[in-house]
């Protein structure tokens, strides 16, 4: 099998790239960006822009979801921390924590411009609500992604 | 401002939804089809909900 074959070969319903095609223009690759940029701002909005309306509608609704329904359990959002007082191994959780929060965009500032999140709940599901909020980032990012990849036209 | 006004969920809701959205994005991320798509996520959301319950029976005989 050739390489261009095995590249346009893929499971059926899987998810498969685009034809070989040529490396994306500079044109393509900003195009993406902002796509993707905008998808992090708003899950599914870059979905939408490229008209792929059913993901877009599930990524904004999922996504939407796991962020709002780990705020009203009580999550702790991270904040942007440097403090060495607990030792570097929590520091680098810490902004671990916060770089997966921030993954969720505009959810995130907006979060912490109203104030949401700034407390720690002492209940299981608070901590529960926490890891709701910081997957709900880290998918968001994956969606972002994806939406960069149906830009440059590696996937469809 | 204050803080949202807490929801009350059970350890086994709050898992199948996290189940449910988390499985909902992987299949429609990974897979195309709507056929496919709504395999995929039977499959992750029954492998979430299945290791969620047996790593909790697993745990059960430790002290935390």
């Amino acid at each position: 099998m050739g390489e261009a074959e095995a590249k346009t070969t893929a499971t059926p319903g899987t998810a498969r790239p685009s034809e070989a095609r040529a490396p994306a223009t500079p044109a393509e690759v900003a195009r993406g960006v902002l796509m993707g940029g905008l998808g992090w701002v708003l899950p599914g909005l870059g979905h939408l822009l490229l008209q792929k309306f059913d993901r877009a509608a599930v990524f904004f609704f999922s996504v939407t979801a796991m962020a709002g329904l780990g705020l009203a359990m009580g999550a702790k959002l991270y904040p942007l921390s440097f403090d060495r007082s607990q030792g570097m191994f929590v520091l680098l959780l810490h902004l671990l924590g916060f770089l997966g929060d921030l993954g969720a965009g505009g959810y995130y500032l907006a979060a912490r411009w109203a104030g949401l999140g700034e407390n720690y709940m002492p209940r299981a599901l608070g901590d529960y609500g926490t890891v709701f909020f910081l997957c709900a980032g880290l998918l968001n990012l994956l969606t972002a992604l994806d939406a960069y990849d149906i830009a440059v036209g590696k996937k469809e | 401002m204050s803080e949202l006004p807490l929801i009350e969920l059970t350890h086994l809701q709050a898992m199948a939804l996290f189940a449910f959205f988390t499985s909902l994005v992987f299949s429609f991320l990974t897979k195309y089809g709507w056929k496919e798509r709504a395999k995929y996520f039977l499959w992750c959301f029954f492998l979430f909900m299945a290791v969620g319950v047996g790593l909790g029976w697993l745990m059960y005989p430790f002290p935390y």
